[in-house]
């Protein structure tokens, strides 16, 4: 099983301790993992913005970077979102890539199947479900819903030695980044980020964790803005700690 | 009329794919194992009242019990001796206005949301609603799991259900508790339009 | 980069103590609504139904509106087709003209409000009143509803005691009790019924197989309305029609549990035909519009709502601004894409108010994809003209950036340096970032050039 790394935009420029992270983890695991270059990013905030078709050319960079692969793996549920959704709609031709695209937490628990101890974290956190974690990817059972609850997030994150998982009041809650919205809607956005932190604070969490960089940059912005003691971690960051 | 043929003939040509039916023979609808006490708790659950009669208890004392400051009971109904007015009779629906107890019948109720089926059988049916207070007779047998079975009921046209009809008057209402509203700072209260209390009497 | 929304959301979460009771309020709503269908197994088959009815109903509708329309006439009623807003209004003038209407009671109809049609009836000499509480208290403060459901959610009890004394409704000066300002209306209203020449109501529902229109209230309005007046006009737009009994059974099932978390309205009530005392009952079915939305083939969806307003319970955008933010009459995710195919000129700015979250579409009882249709309105409005220039310009440069791997890790090799700019720059107000957010830290390696001291 060959699993390329794919490495969004974001996490590659200011996150790049969860691209370590997953690397390490996916290799700890011993899986073969290949972090192909020359990437740069799936389009989705031009999409969101309204401009999709500027993702096109990125589109066709992706499937011929990543075809050869099984799975093409991200740290990042809103970027696999999006390749799996729209690239098929948005490329002429079939795209195979976003069959195999699947972010971390997904390729863990439902590929590999982890089910033995990974890392170390003997601290409480709070887990921060993104959107595009729950409604598209399926992570975990929206709240909308009367299906059978699961959280695939929270089952790995209980594999680590120490930890305490919790989840805040409105648990899948949209946090407010919204891409392009956090800077169009600014009033909006940062209420709904605030609002976010305090419910994730009242667990008594150290951490906020959870699946995407985006959430978690949005949160940490409007923390640090009204001097708030949290802390912030991506969910593979967690996984990996210590190995 | 000129705007039907062309409203119905732009429609149609506008329609892409078209889509089935689906089959609702499947659906998976709630029961009960006691209807008549899930319909009393629903009842109450929505504010209303909900009363098992006793064989032979005497429906006007019960009444007059029930409402002793009552001056003004309005009733279509033969048992209904103590009425004192008639919604069959009056000369305008607006003379039912000031009415305390409406009392009415109805035909069945509905397990999972306390509501009481009631096709119009009197020549103003606005004692349904003008009432300050509401008292619905219903047989206590006749009660149903869901508005699935309750629908299915009033769609089939067979003698024995020809109670449940209502072509002769032209209306029928689900009827669950008293009228009410939150518009007020969502504060919910009880008596909005129409009834402030509705009683079902289960006979 | 502001809209008429984002700037009417900041001025509405201005009033802190406001906004988080609104918040509150309407998350509560929610969670009504979640005990409702966590209470009933067969919640997501109910959904999955009602959607593949919609589904079906929706584009085989010209052969149920004449079914309908000719079951209506057999009972007696008189049917009526509107093309449009205007020609509605017209219509409804003038049944009211030819039976002398003086003043019309009516219930909740939100298409009556699309079609504007109380300022025409007012402005030809015809007195409107408002029947459920909460159109009433709006009707006589002058404003628009700010929620589908509860139209006057944005004013509070001492707001409507103040305007109950102001017109005379209430008598006790200061009382501002929710009981007693609704007892105070009671009594108004009830005169308004009793001496009111005609009734109209909308339709939640019209039965293609009876010719029933379905009218569900909580307050009993509706049938007040047409208890005591001796006309009764029913507005409904085309939509509204359902084959059968057996398929109402599964909407009425879900509107108020989706709506308002209760299991049921007070009052569900069929309207076959008039009263005996009464002059003719009239329909009037609505197009305005319904007729091309069945031709857009990303939005054509649309169609299926029942306007139970679970949508804009559960958004966290609406939560947050309120009814009055959003520049169509219907707010939330439904009023975002109602408003566009409605006039995608005026209405483009609400397309932003959106985080993408889909809660939306995940508690729409008949599956409307609001927040996938969302999504797609904002790729067309560059063609409509609407699109934002400053977030064209951003992406074009993003665009730029991403499309050259060369440009691209020279960028985020230089992204550090954004470390050493001082804090009362990136404040100064240009960067809209930094309104709510302190500046993230740029690391000094990307990880593309990480991963190459990780591979050694």
């Amino acid at each position: 099983m060959k699993v390329g790394l794919f490495i969004p935009c974001y996490v590659d420029a200011v996150y790049p301790e969860v691209g370590v992270a997953t690397y390490k983890l996916l290799k700890h695991l011993g899986i073969d993992v290949t972090y192909p270059e020359k990437q740069t990013c799936c389009g989705q905030p031009m999409a969101n913005a309204g401009f999709e078709k500027q993702a096109i050319p990125l589109a066709e960079k992706f499937e011929e970077k990543f075809k050869d692969f099984d799975y093409v793996v991200a740290p990042s549920v809103s970027c696999t979102a999006f390749v799996k959704i729209n690239y098929p709609r948005l490329i002429d031709h079939e795209c195979v890539t976003a069959k195999k695209c699947m972010d971390v937490v997904e390729f863990l628990h439902d590929v590999v199947k982890v089910d033995r101890r990974l890392g170390t974290f003997p601290h409480k956190v709070s887990l921060h479900n993104s959107c595009h974690g729950v409604r598209e990817l399926g992570l975990s059972s929206p709240s909308e819903q009367h299906v059978a609850p699961f959280n695939k997030i929270k089952d790995l994150l209980q594999l680590v030695d120490g930890i305490d998982v919790v989840e805040p009041k409105r648990h899948d809650e949209c946090c407010g980044f919204g891409g392009m919205f956090s800077i169009e809607e600014t009033a909006v956005s940062a209420q709904m980020g605030r609002d976010k932190v305090e419910r994730h604070m009242q667990t008594g969490a150290e951490y906020i964790t959870g699946p995407d960089c985006s959430c978690l940059m949005h949160m940490a912005g409007v923390a640090h803005k009204q001097g708030l003691d949290i802390k912030f971690k991506h969910v593979v960051e967690i996984l990996a700690a210590g190995l | 009329m000129a705007s039907k043929e062309d409203i119905l003939k732009k429609y149609r040509a506008n329609v892409r794919e078209k889509f089935d039916m689906p089959d609702l023979s499947d659906i998976a609808a709630i029961t009960y194992a006691d209807p008549l006490l899930q319909f009393m708790n629903m009842v109450k659950s929505v504010g209303g009242n909900a009363i098992e009669v006793e064989k032979g208890r005497d429906i006007n004392e019960l009444i007059k019990e029930l409402y002793p400051d009552a001056q003004e009971i309005a009733s279509n109904l033969p048992e209904i001796t103590i009425a004192t007015r008639n919604p069959d009779e009056v000369g305008r629906a607006r003379d039912l206005n000031g009415t305390d107890v409406g009392v009415i019948r109805g035909c069945f109720g509905v397990a999972e949301n306390g509501c009481v089926w009631i096709p119009q059988q009197m020549k103003e049916k606005a004692v349904c609603f003008i009432s300050e207070n509401l008292i619905i007779l219903l047989d206590k047998t006749q009660i149903v799991n869901n508005m699935h079975e309750a629908y299915r009921r009033l769609s089939t046209h067979d003698a024995k259900s020809g109670i449940d009809q209502f072509d002769e008057y032209g209306y029928g209402t689900f009827i669950s508790g008293p009228s009410k509203t939150a518009d007020i700072a969502q504060v919910l209260v009880m008596g909005a339009q129409a009834a402030r209390s509705a009683t079902v009497l289960l006979l | 980069m502001s809209t008429q929304h984002s700037k009417a959301a900041k001025q509405f979460l201005k009033n802190q103590t406001y906004a988080h009771w609104h918040d509150a309020t309407f998350w509560a709503v929610r969670t009504k609504r979640d005990n409702m269908a966590y209470g009933l197994d067969e919640w997501e088959q109910l959904r999955e139904k009602a959607s593949a009815i919609k589904r079906h109903t929706i584009t085989h509708l010209d052969e149920y509106l004449d079914q309908f329309a000719t079951n209506a006439e057999k009972n007696g009623v008189e049917v009526h087709w509107a093309k449009d807003a205007d020609e509605f209004n017209e219509i409804v003038y003038g049944i009211l003209k030819n039976h002398n209407v003086k003043k019309m009671v009516k219930s909740k109809s939100m298409l009556t409000e699309e079609c504007e049609m109380n300022p025409y009836l007012e402005a030809r000499g015809i007195e409107v009143v408002e029947t459920d509480l909460g159109e009433r208290i709006i009707q006589l403060k002058g404003q628009k509803p700010s929620h589908i459901v509860m139209p006057a959610i944005h004013l509070n009890h001492d707001d409507v005691g103040e305007l109950f004394e102001e017109k005379g409704i209430s008598k006790e000066k200061g009382n501002h009790d929710p009981t007693y300002l609704t007892y105070r209306a009671r009594l108004s209203l009830r005169n308004e019924f009793l001496t009111a020449d005609a009734g109209m109501t909308g339709a939640n529902f019209g039965i293609a197989e009876t010719g029933d229109i379905v009218v569900c209230t909580n307050e009993g309005n509706a049938d007040m309305s047409t208890s005591c007046p001796k006309l009764h006009i029913a507005a409904i737009g085309l939509e509204k029609v359902i084959p059968n009994y057996e398929c109402l059974a599964v909407f009425q099932r879900m509107l108020c549990r989706a709506g308002t978390g209760q299991p049921t309205t007070t009052y569900t009530s069929h309207f076959r035909k008039a009263r005996p005392t009464a002059h003719h009952m009239h329909i009037i079915l609505v197009d305005n519009g319904r007729s091309e939305w069945i031709a857009n083939p990303e939005h054509w969806e649309s169609l299926k709502c029942i306007r139970c307003g679970s949508c804009m319970n559960t958004c966290p955008v609406y939560r947050r601004s309120g009814g009055y933010s959003y520049s169509y009459f219907i707010p939330g995710p439904i009023g975002i894409n109602l408003g566009m195919l409605r006039d995608r000129q005026a209405h483009s700015g609400n397309v932003s108010a959106c985080t993408l979250c889909l809660s939306c579409q995940t508690v729409c009882p008949v599956k409307v994809n609001l927040g996938d249709q969302i999504y797609l309105w904002r790729q067309q409005l560059d063609d409509f003209g609407t699109a934002n220039p400053e977030k064209k310009m951003m992406c074009r440069g993003m665009s730029m950036l991403y499309g050259s791997p060369g440009l691209y890790n020279f960028g985020t090799g230089l992204a550090h340096w954004a470390n050493l700019i001082p804090s009362p720059i990136m404040n100064c107000g240009l960067n809209p970032w930094a309104e709510g957010h302190d500046m993230m830290k740029f690391p000094k390696k990307p990880f593309h050039e990480l991963i190459k001291e990780l591979k050694d």
